[in-house]
């Protein structure tokens, strides 16, 4: 329980961590970031304006009060205000996250129900037909780029085959037939990358742990076949799995800009490309925020799962 | 090895895709930036192997640029993350703990950001662009090479061969540039490749968005993009970057791969556990004695050629009978136990002889036979015990479990049974101790485990397998002397694989000597200690510490290895009585007295020019 | 290799062991952990209060389980680790001396032989430039000679100059264990610590290196640590004898009269439980009961008393200190009749 209870205070100071440097990054570039911000291929900026967005963001004041100013806000959960239109940009991360969310969980959901029994499967038939094509198609997997693999998808599905329309959005309520439909391809684009990295660590690590001593031990025991794998060699073998999960959830969160952006998904990501381009920063502060806390809250997640399988973990 | 991997594919593809985007300035190319409206979204042609894009410039051209840029891109930005990281990682495992956490530590911060996200927060406040591109990757990359660079210099500081140059008395400077260098190379290298890879989909990524590599550069991302906005008249557009693209990353990691594979020694082999045909004539079951092996051999088949570990080794052990295996490294000792259980590693298999145990034999037994006696008729105990037991499942789960494989036993009555079990091999404390993990217990204690473990169905065989040798010396005498304990009151037969000779001395019965995969000299072991009669066994009785506190007897020379053996008697090489004969022809195993064998060919000349060859010292 | 010189120079300092010891451990005490800023604030002794000495060509065994800390002491005495309190001399100076210079002589002088032949030669380089590096520091051989150097050192341990060439997989253990001695050699040290090394070969091979290092003893005059876990190898190498037990001397003494007539209940117990090489001998043993208890939660009193047959109460008390019980020959154990 005391392992539980450290690896949440360590989440929870790392995402103040987060906070400040998202809040620190504008200030640490060089020159005067309301300038830097206004400045559009070369041409120098109107001095009035940017004297008024010194103010809209605050710069004028000192350094400090603008640290405990923004991160009281973030606490009250108060993100600012967009910069092209003045709307909350709250609001419109509330509007937009649970969207991004329900992609990233049928992407996970995706890529692990297929790669772990087929990783498993491969091991246990290694150097089988399966096996080898299996690590064709994963191998395939991760040499294409997510936007790749979306482009082509529109293309072949939508634009060629006419299965799916090319992207876009339905809330469940209104279809629920149409809103799974259109949330199949972009979830399959960002799956394939995650299926094709757990499919070779799962096969790597059932191979590597039933070489072990424990589980020859398990031989010598007469225990059957099918007790040793589930017993003895796949808790073991899911640790490094977890680790690569964890390590590739980074990935799996930057892939969900490019897919939505590709797909015309209205999630957090369409948002913070057109920030971006619009050099919004509030609501590109906003969004990377958000999108960073997740990444430490499903880093958290990953850890506790890892204390669950290993007693080890939980017991340093 | 690192040789042969760099002529793979990867690598000479790799160079190739290199070396195209290096010369394409000088290639008789058009110019990339020349537009052609007219003739914009054409179709391959000779003039243009492949299209024109929608400003009618030619694809091939600013694919090779596009090349240029994203190789350079990942170059740049890799190279420094590496330069830089490694330093790092190498102050924080060299300077000490405050190091470490400024120079290692910190660098996590930069791990609590998706990478693209981070990329995307930085071009917000300098715009988009190359010069923004590298600084952003590396920066992205540097804690992957810091911590690699730090696992390195850790796991080899801790080493004894650096060490042995601090002994020496060798400066920091020299230690660093000879050991730690060449041994984190293998890693960056894997780690670098990765990077690289990783680089160029986030280059493109980027690009892709539009807030990469600004137009009207090209980038393989841009022309993606720019393709998909003509997809519907052009589809072939997109598929050469598309197609570049993804070549280029596969190669990377492919790679990636290949390095990995050969900076990890363990390489695996496959195989199948395949039944022996039917047994020889002559070769027929016994029901008397519990284990009876006959001519067992055991070939492994290596890179350099099929080797047997195992030769023509027979055995016989009575029920309550202790069988004690001497034998040095190299000699087969380990294996032959193995065989018996048939728990070889699948590159080793049985290719002739038969292994009886209570009457059942082994050796052409299905798996499902083998599975049902093992653990139940015929138990074993192994060297080490930590690496043998499960780590994740507590130590009474894991009695329980060889229990339950066996007798129909609700699980409570498993656990009371594996309670009793740790009283019975002297644990104190049972029932706290089968609820803890083996991590938490000591050796001798896990030892005893592993014991209770294997006599839990009350077998009438156990191999043992060294497992004293990873306990201090009073630890060994509890764990042997509760051996022979549960060996008398169960009349179980024991084969006990060792090194050993006082251990020998202290619990076998009859012994056998084994020398380079073969059986020398075999009987009971009070005759065996007092008059060897092969000179290897009174070699290595005069080579052992003795207790008045001479030096010991040297055997010169060492064991041969198992695929360079002497043409004769093995042993010849390193005898003292040798004689032309010994090196003409093998030498059989010959009944030498009563209850007793022995590989020589001399054995009876050797008796009678001294009483005992042992005391010839 | 040595100049005669060398034998002038030793008369010299053979002259003065009779006051000075070649290497003397003053009361050395290592703790580990404690403090730090995540770490939990448990120290653990692993060496409490140990003085030893060794004289030129005198080999001095040190004897314990594992946890007993010998290993610490001899990377103590060495300087390879800091010692949290006491000194080590070496011909009654300090090693850690404020001199730079004098601090590298004696770390030169004093040379270490590990326990694992496979991991303390690196893989990756050839043997000849490993030995190199004790010949290269400060450019002590020039590098012309040092070809010829490495020869020499090779033969001495009874390789040849072809093996300089070979890399270490190319050898078999005890092949390895001698270029470990060779490398050792290399800086012509007076003081060799062997930490278990020869515990990791197979006994016909054992034999080998003890003799190896027994003539080394008289052949070079060189004062040796020998760090085993083996009562009986020991005895056939060492004058004296030290017992360890977690990390505190339990007897010291000639290693016949401690290893014949041993004093403490622990030299007793250790020596009852090594098995005898003659079947017909199975003795009864002094059979200790459980495990060591762990050094970072040490008995009060006497360490042993918790395995020991005959503690009584007043173990608890106070730690026994060394008593003389013999010629050289100490004990700590308020049991024992002096």
């Amino acid at each position: 329980m005391a392992w539980v209870l450290k690896r949440i205070g360590i989440s929870l100071l790392l995402v103040w961590v987060v906070a400040s440097i998202v809040f620190l990054a504008i200030h640490l570039v060089p020159g005067d970031p309301a300038e830097l911000l206004l400045s559009q291929g070369g041409a120098a900026p109107d001095q009035a304006a940017v004297d008024q967005l010194r103010e809209q963001l605050g710069l004028d004041r000192p350094l400090m009060a603008q640290y405990l100013r923004s991160l009281g806000e973030v606490v009250r959960g108060d993100l600012g205000e967009s910069l092209q239109d003045g709307s909350s940009v709250t609001g419109e991360i509330v509007r937009r996250l649970p969207r991004t969310l329900e992609l990233i969980a049928a992407a996970a959901l995706l890529a692990l129900i297929t790669g772990l029994p087929l990783g498993m499967l491969a091991a246990l038939r290694r150097g089988g037909i399966a096996d080898r094509l299996l690590s064709i198609i994963s191998a395939a997997g991760l040499a294409l780029p997510v936007f790749v693999l979306g482009t082509l998808m529109v293309l072949l599905f939508a634009q060629t085959l006419h299965w799916v329309s090319a992207g876009g959005y339905v809330p469940l309520a209104q279809a629920p037939g149409k809103h799974f439909t259109l949330l199949a391809m972009p979830a399959a684009a960002i799956a394939t990358g995650l299926f094709s990295a757990v499919f070779r660590i799962t096969r790597a690590s059932v191979l590597d742990v039933s070489w072990r001593d424990y589980v020859r031990t398990a031989r010598a025991k007469g225990l059957s076949r099918h007790r040793i794998l589930t017993r003895h060699i796949l808790r073991n073998a899911l640790m490094p799995v977890v680790t690569v999960v964890a390590l590739h959830l980074g990935t799996l969160l930057g892939g969900t800009v490019l897919v939505e952006y590709v797909f015309n998904y209205p999630g957090l990501s369409g948002m913070l490309v057109d920030a971006v381009n619009a050099r919004d920063y509030p609501e590109v502060q906003g969004v990377v925020l958000v999108i960073s806390v997740l990444f430490v809250t499903l880093n958290l997640a990953v850890d506790l799962i890892y204390g669950a399988l290993d007693p080890q973990v939980r017991n340093s | 090895m690192i040789g042969r991997v760099y002529r793979s594919w990867p690598f000479v593809a790799l160079a190739i895709i290199a070396i195209a985007a290096f010369v394409t300035p000088l290639l008789p190319l058009s110019n990339p930036l020349s537009m052609d409206v007219a003739h914009r979204l054409a179709r391959p042609s000779a003039s243009h192997w492949l299209g024109q894009d929608e400003y009618g410039r030619d694809v091939l051209t600013r694919l090779l640029w596009g090349a240029r840029v994203s190789l350079l891109v990942a170059a740049t930005s890799t190279a420094a993350a590496c330069i830089l990281g490694t330093a790092l990682g190498m102050i924080g495992g060299l300077l000490g703990p405050l190091a470490e956490f400024l120079a290692v530590r910190s660098m996590d911060i930069v791990l609590c950001f998706p990478p693209l996200l981070l990329a995307l927060l930085v071009v917000t406040l300098l715009g988009p662009g190359a010069s923004t591109l590298i600084p952003v990757l590396a920066l992205v990359y540097l804690p992957g090479f810091a911590r690699v660079a730090y696992a390195g210099v850790l796991a080899v500081r801790s080493q004894e061969y650096v060490e042995a140059m601090r002994v020496l008395g060798a400066s920091s400077s020299r230690i660093l540039l000879r050991t730690v260098l060449p041994n984190i190379g293998g890693p960056l290298l894997v780690q670098i490749s990765l990077a690289a890879s990783s680089a160029v989909v986030l280059e493109s990524g980027l690009s892709f968005l539009g807030l990469g590599v600004v137009p009207p550069a090209s980038s393989w991302g841009l022309m993606i993009a720019a393709a998909r906005t003509t997809m519907a008249q052009a589809p072939w557009l997109l598929l050469w970057p598309c197609l570049a693209l993804s070549v280029t990353i596969l190669t990377l990691n492919a790679a990636c791969d290949a390095l990995r594979d050969a900076n990890d020694p363990h390489r695996r082999l496959s195989g199948r556990r395949r039944l022996m045909d039917a047994l020889a004539p002559g070769m027929l079951p016994h029901t008397g004695p519990v284990l009876e092996v006959q001519g067992l051999t055991v070939a492994i088949a290596t890179p350099g050629g099929t080797i047997y570990p195992v030769r023509e080794v027979s055995l016989r052990l009575r029920p309550g009978e202790t069988l004690a295996i001497v034998g040095e490294s190299g000699s087969g000792k380990s294996l032959l136990g193995l065989s018996i259980m048939g728990l070889l590693p699948l590159a080793a298999r049985p290719i002739s002889g038969a292994v009886w145990v209570n009457g059942n034999e082994l050796l052409r037994a299905p798996e499902s036979e083998l599975q049902r006696l093992r653990g139940n008729r015929m138990a074993m105990v192994f060297q080490d015990p930590l690496s043998s037991l499960n780590p994740v499942h507590r130590v009474g789960d894991q009695i329980a479990e060889v229990l339950q494989a066996h007798k129909r036993l609700s699980n409570s009555a498993a656990k009371a049974k594996a309670i009793a079990l740790l009283t019975r091999v002297g644990i104190p404390d049972p029932v706290r101790r089968a609820r803890v993990f083996s991590f938490e217990m000591s050796g001798g204690m896990r030892q005893r485990a592993m014991i209770a473990m294997a006599v839990a169905n009350s077998p009438s065989l156990l191999i043992a397998d060294e497992p004293t040798t990873a306990l201090d010396v009073t630890i060994q005498a509890q764990v042997l002397e509760l051996m022979a304990t549960l060996k008398r009151d169960g009349n179980m037969g024991m084969v006990f694989i060792t090194h050993s000779l006082p251990v020998v001395a202290e619990i076998a019965d009859t012994v056998a000597v084994m020398y380079a995969g073969e059986i020398v000299e075999h009987g009971d072991a009070i005759a065996v200690f007092a008059n060897p009669l092969h000179p290897y066994t009174a070699a290595l009785l005069r080579s052992a510490p003795s207790e008045n506190g001479s030096l010991p007897a040297c055997v010169p020379g060492i064991v041969p290895p198992i695929n360079a053996l002497p043409p004769g008697c093995i042993f010849a090489p390193r005898c003292d009585h040798r004689r032309p004969a010994c090196e003409a022809a093998r030498p059989p195993l010959v009944n030498a007295t009563p209850g007793r064998m022995t590989r020589c060919v001399r054995w009876q000349e050797l008796q009678a020019c001294a009483p005992s060859i042992g005391a010839v010292a | 290799m040595r100049p005669l010189a060398r034998t002038a120079g030793l008369r010299a300092l053979y002259r003065r062991r009779s006051v000075t010891p070649l290497v003397s451990a003053e009361r050395l005490t290592r703790r580990f952990g404690g403090g730090g800023l995540f770490r939990h604030a448990r120290v653990v002794h692993a060496v409490s209060d140990v003085s030893l000495t060794v004289g030129r060509a005198e080999a001095v065994g040190l004897v314990g389980e594992s946890g007993s800390g010998k290993s610490t002491i001899g990377r103590l005495i060495l300087g390879l680790l800091p010692v949290s309190e006491g000194r080590v001399l070496l011909d009654g100076v300090d090693i850690a001396g404020p001199d730079r210079e004098g601090r590298a002589e004696r770390r030169r002088r004093m040379q270490l032989v590990f326990q694992d032949p496979y991991a303390s030669l690196d893989p990756r380089r050839r043997i000849g430039p490993q030995i190199e590096d004790g010949l290269a520091i400060n450019n002590r051989v020039p590098r012309a000679q040092r070809r010829t150097t490495i020869k020499a050192l090779l033969a001495q341990v009874g390789l040849t100059a072809a093996h300089a060439d070979r890399f270490p997989h190319e050898f078999s253990g005890g092949q390895r264990q001698r270029v470990g001695i060779a490398r050792a050699l290399a800086t012509s040290p007076d003081f060799l610590v062997a930490d278990e090394a020869v515990s990791a070969l197979d006994v016909s091979v054992q034999a080998q290196i003890i003799a190896l290092f027994a003539d080394l003893r008289t052949r070079l005059g060189i004062g040796m640590l020998f760090i085993s876990h083996d009562l009986k190898i020991v005895r056939s190498l060492c004058d004296r004898v030290i017992v360890l037990y977690l990390g505190r001397i339990m007897e010291e003494g000639p290693a016949e009269d401690v290893l014949e007539r041993p004093k403490h209940p622990y030299t007793q117990a250790l020596l009852s439980a090594s098995p005898s090489l003659d079947p017909t001998r199975r003795r009864v043993r002094i059979l200790l009961g459980g495990d060591p208890p762990s050094p970072s939660n040490p008995p009060s009193g006497c360490v042993f008393r918790t395995r020991c047959p005959i503690a009584i109460d007043a173990c608890a008390a106070t730690p026994p200190p060394l008593d003389t019980v013999g010629p050289n020959h100490r004990v700590a154990c308020i049991r024992v009749e002096v």
